[in-house]
């Protein structure tokens, strides 16, 4: 092996196997893993990541259609579902509290609004994550569907830029997808 | 005229059995073949760039070989953790008698519909 210290990249690992069920989402890592380290032999360190990263990336719309497919679809959005509406309705309470007490600012506002979001989203993927692996996905894509409707109906009254509402866009489901995934792998680790 | 029937119908009693192949399944099961019948995610992606140059996304393979999984034509099973994959196991892959079937029919339809073609071909 031309380089023993190289690892292969952990963000893409745990991209793939956030978004996948955990059988198939272990032997996916695992084959993209071996041939990683078949690349470091043959190529360079660099060159393995890149192509590890771009398997990744191509691999997320399919195993995304796959896991969304499978035989307990229903379950998993039902979960995602409840988690969302329960999830949403503590958000709004926040931001209702906080209005009420006058202390915010529009642009206070602004910069505790994407905060706010993303704690939440953070933690509805995390509770969706202990309920059901599967349903963390179908959460994803409530979120995504939601923050798309509430900027097409322009739901902030404050003149925001438009990479303003694009953060939310990207940031929130992502957040949904990576933050269990990262503590998940951080726990099996120790 | 009597040949496009008969294939129209051959068409039709294949996709009621659920015989018919999509061009990556295909694919993915010649390339188990070619592995002797058994084989993991990495082998089949490595054995389809090695014999037709495609770079196919080993996402694409696992969802094409569940989908196959699910048809009956493949089985699976977990094999051995190494620590050249992290400690994490293989899911081995398996052509069942009815992935064979369902190949040697779409290979004979490729057969049956190439043949002649050659003079065709070459015009162009």
């Amino acid at each position: 092996m031309k380089s023993t210290n190289s690892r292969p990249p952990m963000l893409a690992s745990w991209l793939v196997q956030s978004v996948l069920p955990a059988d198939h989402g272990a032997a996916m890592v695992g084959d993209l893993i071996e041939e990683y380290y078949e690349r470091c032999e043959s190529t360079s360190p660099a060159s393995a990541s890149w192509w590890f990263w771009s398997q990744a990336c191509r691999s997320i719309p399919s195993i995304t259609k796959m896991s969304l497919l499978r035989h307990d679809r229903l379950g998993s959005a039902s979960i995602a579902m409840s988690v969302f509406v329960v999830m949403a309705t503590l958000k709004v309470v926040v931001e209702q509290v906080l209005s009420a007490s006058h202390v915010l600012t529009d642009s206070k506002q602004i910069v505790l609004a994407p905060m706010i979001f993303l704690a939440t989203t953070s933690i509805a993927g995390c509770i969706a994550r202990l309920i059901r692996r599967g349903a963390t996905l179908f959460l994803a894509l409530f979120v995504l569907v939601a923050v798309i409707v509430l900027i097409s109906i322009r739901v902030c009254t404050i003149p925001v830029p438009w990479w303003y509402e694009l953060t939310f866009l990207i940031l929130g489901p992502s957040s949904v997808l990576i933050t269990p995934a990262l503590i998940w792998a951080i726990h099996s680790e120790r | 005229m009597l040949i496009s029937c008969r294939y129209f119908f051959y068409i039709i009693v294949q996709m009621k059995r659920g015989d018919t192949l999509g061009s990556l399944e295909y694919v993915i099961l010649l390339a188990l073949m070619r592995l002797n019948g058994v084989g993991h995610g990495t082998l089949v992606r490595q054995e389809i760039e090695r014999c037709t140059g495609r770079d196919i996304s080993i996402g694409a393979i696992y969802a094409t070989l569940e989908r196959l999984e699910q048809k009956g034509y493949v089985s699976s099973c977990i094999g051995e953790s190494t620590a050249m994959r992290g400690g994490r196991a293989k899911r081995l892959f398996r052509v069942e008698a009815e992935g064979k079937r369902a190949l040697q029919i779409s290979s004979q339809t490729i057969r049956d519909l190439t043949r002649g073609l050659r003079k065709r071909w070459q015009a162009i």
